[in-house]
């Protein structure tokens, strides 16, 4: 079901007093939508709107961001507040158009929440897209790490530690005893939500707390990847990639790292590698950052890299291209809310916010400021294969767990396997795929 | 090497069949890369079927592909499908007998009406069409939660409240993962570590930085009684004998509130933060070092909120544009609203008989329940009033404001409009050169300034705009033609929401037989 982008469409003459002898682009857009705007008119519409900011067709973007703000809604069905959240998003962006002369930090128009760290511990559990990572995640890990006594994750991650304790709590069961874990983050990560309210440092005492009462030996490290020069600072500013860059400088200097012989390393990337910028033009060596690290880590010699993320692509540089995709993308955490809670839940209401968080940038932003570059599982699977890593199936038992997992939230989750991936679904559409990767010639 | 996890026991509802790729139905070439469609967009192949509700509610809930024959358990289903070799063979080969199919739902507000949202297999869409849109007539007792599907409700039933995980501050929890994970982080853990370790009552952190934000700092009430949960953790309160490392349990100060007992089924549920913009909870309170002031968060946010729409479906009341630009204009949202009454005859603004529009309404009070609505106008009305824009629509839009000029000819301007270009651009120039974005934490962002200056334009023969900043010369001026087109294409104000509203109402009281099928498929 393409929308139909700009060019004209033939509208059946039946007045044709009325009739210019310029055809509406808007007629192209509804036409079908005979009754109420469903699911596929909205989406035309966006990308008419779209496209019409595109090409200084302000008379159309006007009339179609009357149309959809008629039915666009924060707190209606899914779809629209779906749309409500892609209308913003325009909006946003046409008020972008024109570049500023001010300093413009790039930072959305949605006010950024933060959440108590036992707020956060409900969040992620509230659908299962982060918690399916999670569990698929820790139980490849506690697989992987048999018989080491010491463990090193280094945690590439947005959700400030969740996946954690489930993973102590399993170590701490372990037959011939929990290993020595320590956990490694790096100081700033991406700008996006969720949001903490408390310093990673505090994250970190608490996991250690926490530890503590399990009988695992713990150590929590930041290695900090903020700028310590006045220079630095700016290029911040100027490039939020930089961040990137200086975690990329890190793991090429291990030593940094404290790294241990004995110790069975871990990359443990949920959520984070999307926002490795995939653009090769202005890198230095004529790879992309996400291309970089990828190579780099291979250099630490892990012994298990679990690479968990959204299942879609949507770094285009089309930008009615990414309307479609993210449309049809993105209507599943709104769909898989609505199932259960109801449509003033403030929790809902907050979830949704977030995710219009990634909406706007996605569709509002460009070049660096455009730090969402989602790519699916098997896109993102190719490079790690490029790169001369192997792809590790998951075994039954955490086949097992996850589904156990999924019984426990809405019944349209569910799973499948593709290739070497596990990917989550909601009501067959993939959401979120999670995936083992080993150096080459590495593997048991 | 594909596993095709549908035949296994579907443990999770709408499994493994994928409406979106049909690598299901190609055997796995090393070499072709797999051809792999976007999420929600189907298998362009497939065949889109669309069954009455009569049949999606039908009792013989598990139908055979195939050959369409019903069976009450899904057992019996399984056992037939075998007599048509192995139906997984069948989807695994792209072959001419069985195609591959895809259902949708025939509530046409549902969102899985699109063909491009189908599901991919018949138990799902049924599943689906029962649970979303059949009656739920089957409550649970302790928890109140509502089944369309009595096994549902069973199955419900009989792990509700049984399985609880209890954390020393109180909450509940159903599931081990989201206890162990609040546990690991509550502070009860967090006191009481401390008290096991210094021996004196629980300290507040006197290094601990004051919290910014204005979530409710409720300490919190550290259960003296260890938890009575049925399968707990080991015994919460032993002091380990403070091994290797000696690490500072340093006590972080209850910056948080936790949640009195839940309802068990239920996660902890976020902090009820006043959310004074349905979108946006604590604008001005919630903002991070990152932004720069409140004014332009709650500017911004007031022009998202969603509030209580005083328009029902029954009965309209246009939500004044001039409201919306007033909130633009000031940090605070306006609570009186005296533009003028003659917002009647703005059939543009957001007088729509929706009522939950994207923009702010009179009274930004936040939104309570809303009636489940459809996009109750239909395309030919809001194309209607779209068109009523006229030609007016080209000027001193929102977009022109920023700058942004029209390609296209535009029809004749009126004057007041033009005026109120000129203005914006001028007070522009006047301002700091803030940029547009509206993003910008500074009052002099061309947006507001747009705001700003249309409403001064309020002269008589306008009355008044709407957010766009165009003007709706009274009576409407001349429909801009491509629309009117359009209308007339489609065949004149036929109000065909409503007819859907009728039609659905009556799928939803449909006749579910509450004789059900004793396994229930999960």
């Amino acid at each position: 079901m393409k929308a139909e982008l700009k060019g004209n469409t033939s509208v059946s003459l039946q007045s044709p007093t009325l009739f210019d002898t310029r055809q509406s682009p808007l007629s192209g857009a509804l036409n079908g939508c005979l009754g109420s705007l469903d699911g596929a008119c909205l989406e035309k519409l966006l990308i008419h709107c779209a496209s019409a900011l595109e090409t200084n067709d302000v008379t159309l973007a006007q009339q179609v961001m009357w149309v959809l703000n008629n039915v666009a809604s924060s707190v209606g069905d899914p779809n629209q507040r779906l749309t409500s959240w892609f209308l913003r998003a325009l909006i946003s962006r046409a008020s972008r158009v024109y570049p500023t002369t001010m300093n413009f930090d790039g930072s959305s128009t949605i006010p950024k929440r933060l959440m108590s760290v036992t707020e956060l511990a409900g969040y992620v559990d509230l659908i299962p897209w982060h918690r399916f990572g999670f569990c698929a995640s820790n139980s490849a890990i506690l697989k992987a790490i048999q018989g080491f006594p010491r463990v090193h994750i280094l945690d590439f991650s947005i959700t400030h530690c969740m996946q954690w304790p489930t993973l102590i709590d399993a170590l701490a069961k372990r037959p011939e005893g929990p290993p020595s874990l320590r956990i490694t983050v790096p100081s700033s990560r991406p700008p996006v939500p969720p949001l903490l309210n408390i310093s990673t440092e505090e994250v970190g005492l608490r996991l250690g707390n926490f530890a503590k009462y399990r009988d695992v030996p713990f150590e929590f490290h930041v290695f900090d990847n903020s700028p310590s020069t006045a220079l630095g600072e700016i290029m911040c500013k100027e490039s939020p990639s930089f961040h990137f860059e200086s975690i990329l400088s890190h793991l090429n200097n291990p030593s940094m790292l404290n790294l241990r012989e004995d110790e069975a390393l871990v990359i443990n990337c949920q959520h984070w590698l999307r926002y490795l910028s995939d653009e090769l033009k202005g890198s230095p060596h004529g790879a992309s950052l996400r291309d970089t690290f990828i190579n780099i880590v291979k250099g630490l010699n892990p012994q298990i890299i679990v690479v968990v993320d959204e299942d879609s692509d949507l770094s285009a540089s089309s930008l009615t291209s990414r309307i479609t995709t993210c449309f049809n993308y993105l209507w599943i955490p709104y769909d898989a809310l609505e199932t259960f809670l109801p449509k003033d839940s403030s929790q809902r209401i907050e979830y949704e916010s977030d995710v219009g968080h990634k909406i706007e940038n996605i569709i509002s932003f460009e070049g660096f400021q455009r730090i969402e570059r989602l790519e699916s599982g098997i896109k993102l699977s190719q490079r790690w294969k490029n790169a001369g890593y192997l792809n590790i199936p998951f075994c039954e038992e955490t086949v097992k767990e996850v589904r156990a997992l999924l019984d426990e939230h809405a019944s349209g989750w569910g799973m499948k396997k593709e290739e070497d991936m596990l990917v989550l679904t909601w009501k067959g559409h993939n959401s979120v795929f999670a995936t083992v990767w080993v150096p080459n010639g590495l593997e048991d | 090497m594909q596993v095709d996890l549908d035949n296994s026991s579907i443990v999770s509802g709408e499994a493994s069949v994928s409406s979106s790729g049909n690598q299901s139905t190609q055997p796995p070439k090393p070499s072709a890369k797999k051809k792999r469609n976007l999420p929600g967009m189907p298998d362009p192949d497939a065949e889109v079927i669309a069954l009455s509700p009569k049949t999606l509610l039908a009792t013989n809930r598990f139908v055979c592909e195939i050959c369409n024959k019903g069976f009450q358990r899904d057992q019996n289903l399984q056992l037939h499908r075998r007599g048509h070799n192995l139906p997984w063979k069948l989807r695994q080969r792209s072959s001419k007998e069985v195609k591959k199919r895809v259902y949708v739902c025939p509530e046409p507000s549902c969102v899985h009406h699109n063909p491009s949202r189908a599901l991919g297999d018949l138990t799902g869409i049924k599943k689906h069409f029962c649970r979303k849109h059949g009656e739920k007539k089957w409550k649970c007792d302790k928890c109140s939660k509502k089944y369309a599907v009595q096994s549902d409700w069973k199955a419900h039933s009989k792990i509700c409240g049984t399985r609880e995980y209890k954390c020393d501050c109180g909450t509940l929890f159903s599931r081990r993962d989201s206890f162990i994970t609040h546990r690991a982080f509550c502070d009860a853990l967090a006191e009481e570590s401390a008290r096991a370790q210094t021996q004196t009552p629980a300290l507040v952190n006197p290094n601990s930085e004051p919290d910014p934000n204005t979530q409710p700092v409720d300490s919190s009430p550290p259960a003296p009684a260890p938890p009575p949960a049925p399968s707990p953790p080991p015994a919460p309160s032993p002091s380990p004998s403070p091994p290797a490392p000696p690490r500072t349990t340093r006590l972080i100060s209850p910056v948080l509130s936790n949640k009195s007992p839940e309802l068990p089924e239920k996660p902890p549920r976020i902090v009820e933060a006043p959310v004074t913009t349905g979108l946006i909870g604590n604008c001005s309170s919630t903002t991070s070092s990152s932004s720069n002031g409140n004014t332009s968060c709650s500017v911004f946010a007031s022009l998202f909120a969603s509030s209580t729409a005083s328009a029902s479906l029954q009965n309209p009341q246009p939500p004044v544009f001039t409201d919306l630009i007033r909130a633009m204009a000031r940090p605070d949202p306006p609570t009186d609203m005296t533009r003028p009454s003659s917002t009647e005859t703005i059939s543009l603004c957001l007088a729509t008989n929706h009522g939950s529009s994207l923009f702010g309404t009179a009274g930004q009070e936040r939104r309570q329940y809303a009636p489940p609505s459809q996009p109750a106008m239909s395309a030919t009305a809001l194309l209607q009033k779209a068109a009523q824009m006229g030609a007016a629509a080209t000027n001193a839009s929102l977009l022109r404001g920023f700058g942004i000029v029209s390609s296209s000819s535009s029809s004749g301007q009126q004057d007041g409009l033009h005026w109120s270009q000129r203005q914006v651009e001028t007070e522009k120039s006047s301002s700091v050169p803030a940029g547009l974005g509206l993003g910008h934490c500074d009052g002099s962002s061309g947006l507001k300034e747009l705001m700003m200056g249309t409403p001064s334009m309020f002269g008589p023969k306008q009355t008044t705009l709407d957010f766009l900043g165009l003007g709706m010369a009274a009576g409407g001026g001349s429909p801009s033609s491509g629309l009117s087109a359009l209308i007339t294409s489609i065949g004149g104000g036929l109000d065909v929401a409503t007819a859907t509203a009728a039609a659905a109402a009556s799928y939803g009281g449909a006749e579910f037989s509450s004789k059900d099928i004793g396994r229930r498929s999960s």
